[in-house]
């Protein structure tokens, strides 16, 4: 569970003549894991493709710009279908609906630029109407220069100084005063050096006749004749889409299927009459991987295991050995968060378990709270039905374990959306008079009661308000536990990282001292805290042993300087307490601001519930789902990001892709999503 | 110099220790991610499979907050000739 399936090295040299049987059956065993040949070697070359390759790959290009109009998207899969009928009606749907899907597209697509064209023409036509000329006017002229635009100074005295002949209107409207000036041809280049002077910016007239209002008006009539158009091609484009959405989506998926079929020889190397294959297949299925490629080659192909050492050899020469996860079913969400930092190295640890025991813990004890974790809950649920999607799948259920926690804590914290809601009301609280003892006895851990149980725990610390003191003290505590815990684990991985690896000297006298000055820090702290100096004292010891061997380790004295981060690592795992106090704190406010100031402040200073008037209590309620939700929508979000943090940054440096990285196992073939087996 | 002996005094002043520790770590930690964040959004645009990668590493100075919030917790807290102070 913890590393990576075991893989072995296998070749699979076969006569060029049972090619394609052979890439059929790796496709339907998927279960090699290619590596491509490089065309190093003289004696080989690389393999050409098989087969109808082009076709297909033409088809699919088809296909693929008819589902681009159609905006198709990937989807989970409502119906399935046997490739016989994708075959069947592959014809009619890339010619036929093909040809109808991108006519209308096309047709759309010309309504749209002319609706485009004609709204621009309305445009530059409306100020025009300020001017008292028919549109036929401002053009077709031989001898004449047009120059229409706005201009932010009169035109007139300085057209008429350089042309004296010149015709000039002029009118304003929206703060602008638009001209229209007609000169001899002539003269237009001086006449517009001049209005440029006046701050003249030009118009583009349409080339329209009639007055400029029955212009608009009849460009207005054919736009909305050309949307009239377009809606019902519109809505065919919408019904081709729903009849056919499942049947192109399996079209694509078996033209992709058929291509990379067609293609794999490109990955093996070839001579004139062979081929050869490289790849990697998990050890426990190599026997099938043989039996099953022998018979379908009818015994003209030798597959063959490459022992260990030779194995070793070619992965120091630069082959990446790829890693599969293994994890049980509950585990498998979890490879989501592993996958998006990096894939384990075939040699590495693989963290999801780790992270499957870590995570969730750690966002329970964050948000710690019942109210929020069963409507996380409810709206994970419902969020289920609707991502459909195996990515999003598994990260609702990375969330909802996370919520069964967050409920967990709630019960121990005593919170109900938060402290002074509901819990009080539902499981009841002490007296007063047993508050003030407790709090005089420096014993007060908050003020609720499992119902009729009372106070639970050692000095009845449970349900613990996190605002109170003590209850800082203490979880400040709790979460350096778990961040030596976690720190610990992930150290102990370390070594023996490296000790896979080889590296003794890193394992002994880099990755260990870390952990033992982690651990033994915290151990004098802890006596220091509790009056222990034999503690404190052993601490000490064995911090300053750990500094000199990291001294003495691979990065000399130059380790030291890791030193400080090593504390601050540790720090930083009181996060898990302050956002939680964040948290807190804002429902407190909400409920302090609802029940303690809104109802009584509206109800005239009523100081019990009961007085309560209804508009101060629906006043109060409205604060109350307002605060509420805003802390929801948080409070899903930072539980996420900062246990995300911890393990990215403080566990994950100690022990994890410091080799920089795997290569997923992907074998040769496909999981059948549209198409039934 | 007047010696400050009220410990209602001190709290308050305390208090704005606090604050001012958590206040300034947290702008520290918020000019430090700025650029970090950019840069990741960079990056995953053109490489959408190093998101967990720009995610470390934008998350890295958000340890300086915790070193704030760490220092206000104590004050507040867990000091002890200061809570011996304050604790009526």
């Amino acid at each position: 569970m913890l590393r990576p399936v075991k893989m072995s090295r296998v070749v699979v040299a076969g006569s060029k003549s049972v090619i394609s049987p052979v890439v059929e059956k790796l496709h339907e065993l998927r279960l090699l894991h290619i590596v491509n040949y490089n065309g190093s070697q003289p004696q080989f070359e690389i393999g050409k493709p098989i087969g109808k390759a082009k076709e297909y790959s033409e088809d699919l290009i088809k296909l693929r710009s008819i589902t681009r109009y159609l905006d198709l998207k990937n989807k989970a899969p409502d119906k399935t279908y046997p490739e016989s009928q994708v075959l069947s009606e592959m014809d009619n749907l890339l010619n036929n609906v093909g040809a109808d899907v991108t006519a209308t597209y096309e047709r759309i697509a010309a309504i749209e630029a002319e609706v485009k064209s004609k709204q621009d023409q309305i445009k530059s036509l409306t100020p025009l109407a300020v001017l008292p000329l028919p549109l036929d006017a401002y053009y077709g002229y031989e001898s004449l220069a047009t120059f229409v635009g706005t201009a932010k100074t009169p035109v007139d005295a300085d057209v008429a100084r350089v042309s004296p002949a010149n015709e000039i209107f002029s009118g304003s409207a929206k703060n602008a005063t638009f001209v229209a000036v007609f000169v001899p041809a002539d003269k237009a280049g001086e006449v517009s050096s001049v209005l440029s002077e006046h701050g003249f910016s030009e118009l583009s007239v349409p080339k329209l006749e009639g007055n400029v209002d029955s212009a608009i008006a009849s460009l207005e009539g054919s736009i909305k004749s050309l949307e009239g158009e377009k809606a019902p091609l519109q809505k065919k484009l919408v019904d081709i889409k729903k009849q056919y959405e499942d049947l192109m989506l399996a079209t694509d998926e078996y033209l992709s299927m058929e291509t990379r079929k067609t293609e794999a020889p490109l990955r093996f190397a070839e001579t004139d009459n062979a081929f050869v294959i490289d790849g990697y297949v998990p050890a426990d299925q190599f026997s099938r991987l043989k039996s099953e490629l022998e018979s379908a080659a009818g015994g003209k192909i030798e597959v063959s295991l490459i022992a260990d050492k030779e194995a070793e050899g070619l992965v120091e020469k630069g082959e990446d050995v790829p890693s599969q996860m293994d994890n049980p079913s509950l585990v498998k969400p979890y490879e989501l968060i592993t996958r998006l930092f990096a894939i384990p190295e075939y040699k590495e640890f693989d963290p999801s378990l780790l992270i499957f025991v870590f995570f969730p813990i750690m966002f329970g004890m964050i948000l710690g709270d019942v109210g929020y974790g069963v409507m996380i809950l409810i709206v994970l649920m419902m969020l289920k039905k609707k991502f459909r999607t195996p990515g999003w799948q598994q990260l609702i259920n990375v969330v909802m374990v996370g919520g069964v926690w967050a409920v967990i804590f709630g019960i121990f914290f005593g919170e109900i959306f938060g402290p002074l809601g509901l819990w009080g009301r539902i499981m009841g609280h002490m007296h007063e008079h047993e508050i003030e003892l407790a709090k005089e006895a420096g014993l007060y851990f908050g003020e609720g009661v499992f119902g009729t149980l009372g106070r639970l725990g050692p000095l009845g610390i449970f349900p613990l308000d996190r605002l109170a003191t003590n209850a800082v003290l203490l979880l400040i505590g709790t979460s350096i536990f778990i961040g030596v815990i976690h720190c610990g684990v992930g150290s102990i991985l370390g070594i023996k990282t490296e000790l896979n690896y080889g590296e003794k000297k890193h394992a002994y006298f880099e990755r260990l001292p870390v952990m033992l000055f982690q651990v033994f820090f915290c151990i004098a702290l802890l006596g220091l805290i509790m009056g222990q100096s034999i503690l404190t004292y052993l601490g000490i010891i064995v911090v300053v042993v750990s500094i000199v061997m990291l001294v003495m380790g691979p990065e000399g004295a130059m380790g030291l300087a890791h030193v400080p981060s090593y504390v601050s690592n540790l720090i930083s795992y009181l996060r898990l307490l302050a956002i939680g106090l964040a948290s807190v704190g804002l429902a407190y406010a909400a409920n302090q601001l609802a029940f303690y100031v809104i109802m009584p402040m509206l109800s005239g200073g009523a100081t019990n519930s009961a007085e309560f008037t209804i508009p101060a209590i629906i006043a109060g309620i409205l604060i109350l789902v307002v605060v509420h939700f805003i802390n929801f929508l948080l409070g899903i979000l930072s539980p996420f990001m900062h246990p995300l943090r911890l393990h990215y940054v403080e566990m994950f440096t100690k022990f994890y892709s410091a080799h920089g990285g795997g290569v997923e196992y992907s074998p040769f073939g496909h999981v059948r999503r549209f198409l039934k087996a | 110099m007047a010696v400050v002996a009220d410990a209602g005094v001190l709290y308050g002043l305390l208090a704005v220790g606090a604050g001012l520790a958590t206040g300034l770590a947290g702008i520290g930690a918020g000019v430090g991610e700025q650029g970090i964040g950019a840069a990741v959004v960079g990056v995953v645009a053109e490489e959408p499979g190093f998101l967990g990668k720009g995610l470390f590493l934008m998350l890295l100075p958000e340890t300086l907050i915790i070193f704030g919030l760490a220092v206000s917790l104590i004050l507040m807290f867990a000091w002890t000739p200061f809570a011996a102070i304050v604790t009526p």
